[in-house]
């Protein structure tokens, strides 16, 4: 493959200087597996900077999402504690973000094995994900997307619940009070409990702990829709409340 | 001429019907302000063949399809006893044409809403309790070729319904947050939830009270009300057995049969 350090560059400029880049796979012949490469050498680098890993988050997680991508399983990208937003994300920092519902797990023992990961949970909230492609017009393929970390920019999550069944909650966006998105969290694999146990699969092979305080993103339960400058965003789940953004 | 054309309209819809042979579109004929007066010479034939109206649908609930057929407002059809089919019952081949499906929230009333002005109170109170249900709606404009004046003349565009089996009072559901899912056998095919139908089933079926006293028939003590989809349609196929589950009000299902059978 081209060198991982290069395209990791590539990523990285273009989020620093918000401006979009062609994708990498337009010049450099990236398979799967040196996509995940490029995405590990981004955030090793942001770690080295002294960001601190957060979790990680699922994308393509809904079957539609999968057969447009034509891909048979979910990907992953690594969150860190800078990606977490307070209560505002300035957008003018962004190249084109969007925003998404989200159903967030909270990882209260170490997760050593799939197995764990089910006794593992010590809590469950609404969320949101707010994604910003690096690449031009938001196009990418499989191993672009991979390689720009899932297209994560941002996450925020509400209150913690004790786990319970989250497999067809409601869930409603909206921005500025107008309902944007509706949807069930159902659309998350059938049940975002399948998107955590593949993500404690995915962390394991990748030898990645999860551990106590770590957040896992599931999945949308909609599609994502563009975030504006200057707009207050509230994802609202059945029995889990909400959670808000102001841009 | 305007008579003519509504005549027209209705016969080649009531023709579709009887012989199960989708039609032409009726807009060439009628345009959306005849409509309802086509859907009405529909329901006084029906009447006339002895068809016992239970209630009434209403469409056109989301702003996406509201955008397509370039509706400003929702619309209504009526229910009729011989299109509703128990929990799990197979619809048989050719009763509904071009069937496509969608989960949604029934309202069955125990007090008449006379009101042109509804209001949520005269609503909830007259509401006895809401089942979940699975709506097949069918058209009898070939290949689904509608605009707003084809579906309104059409009843809406209904074809059969199911009903759960388990009521549910209101104040036991959160009808605006209730999460949806939509299977075929075991595959998911639709997601949505309540606030997808207008913001609130309860909405719909508020604006529905509205317009049918306005209209001089309003709705009436155990007529059911089918409140709008909560998520995407889906086209049902022989030999389909689909599942809706509707967080807090349970599930139903309905099953279509082969066409050789």
């Amino acid at each position: 493959m081209s060198d991982a350090e290069a395209l990791a560059d590539r990523l990285e400029t273009a989020a620093r200087d918000v401006r979009a880049i062609p994708k990498l796979t337009g010049a450099a012949d990236l398979d799967v597996a040196d996509a995940y490469t490029v995405q590990r050498t981004v955030i090793d680098r942001r770690l080295a900077r002294g960001e601190r890993l957060a979790g990680v988050k699922m994308g393509f997680t809904s079957r539609a999402k999968m057969i447009q991508m034509g891909v048979h399983d979910v990907i992953w990208g690594l969150l860190t504690d800078a990606m977490l937003v307070e209560s505002r994300i300035d957008t003018g920092r962004l190249i084109h973000p969007r925003i998404e519902p989200e159903i967030a797990y909270l990882i209260g023992r170490p997760v050593r094995s799939p197995a764990d990961v089910d006794a593992a949970v010590a809590g469950v909230a609404v969320g949101f994900e707010v994604l910003d492609s690096r690449y031009e017009d938001f196009a990418f393929t499989l191993p672009d997307v991979i390689a720009d970390n899932a297209s994560a920019a941002g996450y925020g999550v509400g209150a913690w619940h004790q786990p319970r069944d989250v497999s067809n909650v409601g869930m409603l966006m909206e921005i500025d009070g107008r309902a944007v998105q509706t949807g069930s969290s159902a659309a998350i694999l059938g049940d975002p409990m399948r998107s955590l146990r593949a993500a404690a699969r995915l962390c394991g092979q990748a030898g990645i702990a999860l551990e106590p305080g770590h957040v896992v993103l599931a999945g949308a339960a909609t599609a994502a829709v563009p975030l504006p400058a200057g707009a207050h965003v509230r994802v609202t789940a059945s029995g889990l409340g909400s959670v808000e953004v102001t841009t | 001429m305007t008579e003519t054309s509504i005549a027209a309209a209705a016969d080649r819809l009531l023709e579709a019907h009887a012989t199960g042979v989708p039609c032409a579109p009726v807009r060439d004929l009628i345009g959306p302000d005849d409509a309802y007066t086509v859907q009405r010479r529909l329901t006084e034939r029906w009447l006339a063949e002895g068809r016992r109206p239970v209630g009434r649908k209403t469409g056109l609930t989301s702003p996406a399809v509201q955008r397509q057929l370039g509706a400003d407002s929702p619309g209504f059809g009526t229910l009729w006893a011989d299109t509703a089919v128990p929990d799990g019952a197979e619809i048989p081949a050719g009763s509904v044409l071009q069937g496509h499906a969608q989960a949604e929230v029934a309202l069955v009333l125990e007090r008449d809403l006379p009101h042109e002005r509804t209001t949520a109170a005269d609503l909830i109170r007259a509401t006895a309790f809401a089942l979940p249900a699975i709506e097949v709606a069918g058209s009898r404009v070939r290949d689904w070729d509608v605009a707003l004046a084809d579906t309104v003349a059409d009843n809406a565009s209904s074809g059969m319904y199911v009903l759960g089996n388990r009521p549910v009072p209101l104040d036991r559901v959160d009808l605006r947050l209730c999460g949806m899912v939509l299977e075929r056998r075991g595959e998911q095919v639709s997601t949505g939830t309540g606030a997808a139908c207008l913001g609130h089933p309860l909405n719909a079926a508020l604006w529905l009270a509205g317009t049918l006293a306005r209209a001089g028939e309003p709705l009436r003590a155990g007529d059911t009300v089918l409140t709008g989809a909560l998520g995407p349609m889906v086209a049902a196929v022989p030999g389909d057995v689909l599942e809706a589950r509707i967080e807090g009000l349970g599930d139903v299902r309905v099953a279509f049969a082969k066409e050789d059978s």
